[in-house]
């Protein structure tokens, strides 16, 4: 942009040189933003391999070893599993794709109805909907969700991780965005031929919506995988303990393991990319469908 | 399909609820710290083979966050519940934590030190049984002292903060000149934190809180409490003899040689004996004080009680006093917290057992007698909690620069409006 | 027909809906009806205090201080990360080999949790072994205390969670700069326009709605900023970086002070949604 500012317009001169400038300096941000982002990422990674008492030994003053694991040591890693992390990391798992299979059942329904039918308060339950979103944030309004949870017998339950989340607005918005686009001759012509709407849905709209689906399953798993603070309060049990939970047990009475934080933050992130990279294009048509009507 | 999904769901909560009705013991919850908690557990369930605990682990952060949403929510769970020491006013002026004066017999009782009793008391009733003190020493690396050309205290010694204040700057050193010592001279193991810095002002006279147990102002910014803050903010931003920044635990970097005195608790002991890999030759001395002042150890530890919404009170109760007295408090002691006894019995196994009959463990013993000299426990408060948390702010800003006296009285404005709901 | 077709979408409907209604509505109007209540710490019982605790909160200067640290805050957040990620985002649509592999990374932070980036950030910005003050060093610079310093904590604060926000957002301008039809762009050069102008005559004007989306969404997620805080700086030094949601959960979460944290909450919500009605008010536009 700043050699835009150039009133004049292009030169007989100008124009090569800019056409070699321009994606020069592109290139430049690009990288600069590159290092803001990764740089963090990499010094985490290299201090889980690190031992403890190293993890900020090339930090300061910087130097490109510490980016670099400082006497490679998977000691982190080991104590983390030898702690049960193995387990924290099954029972995210598990809570995040039953999150996904149900919480994705009982949302997609939702963004059917909103998607392909009119009926009487849709706006008003959608406004409801849309706000809930928005406006509360989850984690302040715990204490009456606990105390609701709790008098369900729930806490130290799988119900009580669970179901809280499976409702989100903001995947039923997503869906809704999705369904309302299907053609109507393709739902019709099933209609015709006496499928029932559980049918249409089955068989006709979900097989083609496979974009959406991805997308609204990344959002489910990923908020899932790193929810803390609910599962913190609802379920602190060793047997239900998710990862970030597992996480925070390095900050210890008498100080704070780095490394061990880091080699469990380390995990806790790996998964979210892995999925994250490969499906990009639904992803961010996921974050954005949200946002673009 | 979807049916199928239906039939999942309803299986999925079916095999999750159903097993809660198979139970032919009683399970308690243990909420509880990153302790090494299996041999007190198997210990305790071979003996009671009716009861299973179940211990909910989290960490130290988190813990008080938890208590005050499922305490307040007057959850039945956990049962069992490890305190804070200086908590146990505010949780029992709740009516959160269940009276245990019936079940411990009166030698029971006399063989608690008697400032963990107080401290586990709350208007004359035991809310809460001791399962650990503390009491703080000076720890320091002989090389440091070699370097600068001083003599390092004998174990018995008790230096004065006015000599500390002399020493430390002169065994911190920017080895590779890039402005940062990378040997600091001095820190306070915990270093923002009440429990350590309150034996700054009351060296000099000065009191933790108000006779009430509620008013802060004129005791937490009086002269006393200025000149010890004073003394603290030297040290970090005068004589640049101790780093700021973030939290950070010292025993970590004193292993590495990259400080040379801290004070600390006894559990440092056990971790540097035992630490093969260590090649520095360190040694202890006596908690410092003020040279015009007096001798004053901070104390107080972990203590446990029990839920008083538990469902399971007679289990939850068998579990507390198993590992607060006799046998149970020995192995508590010997596999578990790593902290000092508070049982007087198990106090006295310092002086029999031949694991401290030679240096370096011998310096439990004279950890074990530095409890006895002016313990002085934490403020008594109902709002201890709030009163903690925002002194540690208040410290950590000092640390970092800002004005004694103004933080001070920010820390007066601050914690005399959340001491406000008490005073109805 | 007709009729049964009304009941179905509410048949669909209901699952989700009984959710929400259970876990996040219910909730959300428990503590509304909370900041009207006093809750005897002795016994737990509530009793009926009407605005007693609004006016305990508008008494008490922490308050007003955060509520002060929060606007400063949003006031300065907000237009720095929509700048940022306008500006990445016109990077990333650039169509240069490799743009691809930039558009993966630039996805990083996004996956990673709040948590995480707050907890990594911390330990790079410590004054004496962070890894920034390394840089810092390296490049003849006096030490920083980045966290821990009045003049600094809040725009440390601001950068960690830009760190997250701008690649956030700017994935959302991104799509709304795919969807202007390159026509519209070539048109504008023919006539002349300079690529200032056309991105001031062309390019803004289509991103209004996108833009708008942003800004909401961005003002209420800067609101809603906790967690950082509490894993950094925890409101310090001097309170310079309490913002309010933070005070808000100190007081429910950590001394019990129910009535005034849902006090506290009632308001912020009051003042969340005038914010934004102003803001969807201003951008509405002509059409």
């Amino acid at each position: 942009m700043p050699d835009s500012m150039n009133p004049s317009p292009v030169t007989r001169h100008g124009k090569p040189l800019r056409a070699i400038l321009q994606p020069a300096i592109v290139y430049c941000l690009l990288i600069i933003g590159v290092l803001i982002v990764v740089i963090p990422l990499m010094w985490a990674l290299a201090a889980s391999f690190t031992p403890n008492h190293k993890v900020f030994e090339y930090a300061y003053p910087f130097s490109w070893r510490a980016l670099l694991p400082v006497d490679f040591t998977m000691e982190a890693y080991d104590n983390l599993f030898a702690r049960g992390f193995g387990r924290a990391i099954s029972n995210t798992f598990f809570l995040a794709i039953a999150t996904v299979i149900i919480g994705g059942t009982v949302n997609a329904l939702a963004g059917f109805a909103f998607g392909r039918f009119e009926f009487r308060g849709k706006n008003l339950l959608f406004l409801l909907i849309v706000m809930l979103t928005f406006l509360v944030p989850i984690d302040l309004t715990a204490i009456p969700r606990y105390i609701l949870v709790n008098s369900f017998g729930w806490i130290n339950t799988w119900q009580g991780l669970l179901v809280p989340g499976l409702a989100n607005s903001l995947v039923i918005f997503l869906f809704r965005q999705f369904f309302a686009e299907i053609p109507q001759e393709l739902i019709d012509a099933a209609r015709v031929d006496g499928a029932t709407w559980l049918r249409v849905l089955g068989s006709i709209v979900l097989p083609i919506s496979k974009p959406v689906l991805v997308a609204a399953g990344l959002l489910m798993f990923i908020s899932q995988w790193n929810s803390f603070f609910w599962p913190l309060l609802v379920a602190p049990r060793q047997e239900l303990r998710v990862i970030q939970v597992e996480i925070s047990l390095a900050v210890g009475q008498y100080g704070t393991i780095w490394n061990e934080l880091l080699a469990g933050s380390m995990i806790a992130a790996i998964v979210p990319i892995l999925l994250v990279i490969p499906f990009q294009r639904y992803y961010v048509e996921a974050i954005t469908g949200t946002g673009l009507e | 399909m979807f049916l199928k999904r239906l039939v999942f769901l309803a299986l999925f909560f079916l095999l999750v609820v159903a097993p809660s009705f198979a139970q032919d013991v009683t399970t308690i919850t243990w909420l509880t710290l990153g302790w090494p908690v299996e041999a007190i557990i198997a210990e305790f369930e071979a003996q009671n083979p009716d009861i299973k605990i179940e211990a909910e682990q989290i960490g130290f952060n988190d813990l008080f966050a938890q208590i005050q949403v499922r305490l307040g929510a007057r959850s039945p769970l956990p049962d069992v519940i490890a305190v804070d020491v200086p908590l146990v006013s505010g949780y029992a002026f709740r009516n959160w934590l269940l009276p245990l004066d019936p079940i411990f017999t009166g030698d029971e009782v006399e063989d608690w030190l008697p400032a963990a009793v107080n401290a586990g008391s709350y208007e004359g009733t035991l809310y809460a049984a001791p399962i650990s003190t503390s009491t703080q020493l000076l720890f320091y690396n002989k090389a440091c002292f070699d370097r600068a050309g001083l003599m390092p205290p004998g174990a018995d010694d008790r230096l004065t903060w006015e000599e500390i204040a002399e020493i430390a700057p002169q065994m911190t050193f920017d080895d590779d000149g890039d402005g940062t010592p990378d040997v600091w001279g001095f820190i306070w193991e915990q270093m923002v934190r009440i429990y350590q810095l309150q034996a700054l002002p009351e060296s000099l006279g000065g009191a933790a809180i108000g006779e009430d147990g509620l008013t802060v102002d004129s005791v937490i910014n009086s002269p006393e409490w200025i000149e010890a803050f004073t003394y603290y903010y030297n040290m970090f931003n005068v004589w640049n003899a101790a780093p700021q920044g973030e939290e950070f635990w010292p025993a970590d970097i004193f292993e590495t040689g990259n400080i040379c005195m801290f004070v600390g608790g006894p559990w440092n002991i056990p971790r540097f004996a035992n630490n093969a890999d260590l090649d520095i030759e360190w040694g202890v001395s006596r908690h410092p004080y003020f040279e015009d002042g007096v001798a004053a150890t901070p104390t107080g530890s972990w203590h446990i009680g029990v839920n008083a919404n538990s469902e399971n009170v007679e289990a939850a109760t068998r579990f507390v006093h198993f590992i607060s007295t006799g046998e149970g408090a020995e192995l508590w002691w010997r596999e578990g917290s790593g902290d000092f006894p508070a049982q007087q019995s198990v106090l006295a196994l310092f002086a029999t057992e031949e694991e401290f009959d030679e240096l370096p463990m011998s310096y439990m013993r004279t950890a074990a007698d530095e409890a006895t000299v002016n313990p002085r426990p934490r403020a008594v408060t109902v709002g201890f909690l709030e009163y903690e948390q925002i002194l540690q702010n208040i410290f950590q800003d000092i640390r970092n620069g800002a004005h004694v006296e103004e933080s001070l009285n920010l820390a007066v404005q601050r914690i005399e409006s959340e001491m406000a709901k008490y005073r109805e | 027909m007709r009729g049964k077709q009304q009941i179905i979408p509410y048949l669909f409907l209901l699952p989700a809906l009984i959710l929400l209604i259970v876990f996040n509505l219910l909730p959300t109007i428990a503590t509304a009806v909370e900041s009207m209540f006093v809750i005897s710490l002795r016994s737990g019982d509530r009793v009926f205090a009407g605005f007693a605790n609004y006016n305990r909160i508008f008494n008490d200067p922490i308050f007003w201080k955060s509520l002060q640290v929060t606007v400063v805050f949003s006031l300065i957040v907000n237009p720095f990360q929509i700048t940022l990620a306008l500006g990445l985002a016109m990077l990333i649509n650039q169509k240069l080999p490799g743009i691809g592999i930039f558009r993966s990374i630039y996805l990083l932070p996004v996956a990673v949790s709040l948590n995480v980036t707050a907890i990594v950030w911390r330990l790079m910005l410590d004054k004496n072994t962070g890894m920034i003050n390394g840089i810092l060093f390296q490049l003849g610079i006096e030490r920083q205390p980045f966290l821990h310093s009045t003049d600094l904590a809040l725009w440390s604060i601001i950068m960690i969670a830009s760190w997250i926000g701008v690649p956030l957002w700017s994935l959302f301008i991104l799509a709304g700069l795919q969807n202007i039809p390159e026509p519209v762009l070539e048109a504008a050069k023919i006539d002349g326009a300079n690529s200032w102008q056309s991105f001031t005559r062309i390019t803004l004007p289509l991103l209004r709605r996108v833009l708008a989306f942003v800004l909401v969404a961005d003002t209420v997620a800067n609101f809603l900023l906790f967690a950082p805080i509490l894993l950094t700086t925890q409101g310090g030094p001097q309170l310079s970086t309490n913002l309010i949601l933070y005070e808000t959960y100190r007081r429910g979460f950590l001394y019990g002070d129910l009535g005034a944290s849902a006090a506290m909450l009632s308001v912020m919500l009051i003042i969340v949604f005038l914010i934004v009605g102003l803001e969807l008010y201003v951008l509405r536009g002509d059409d």
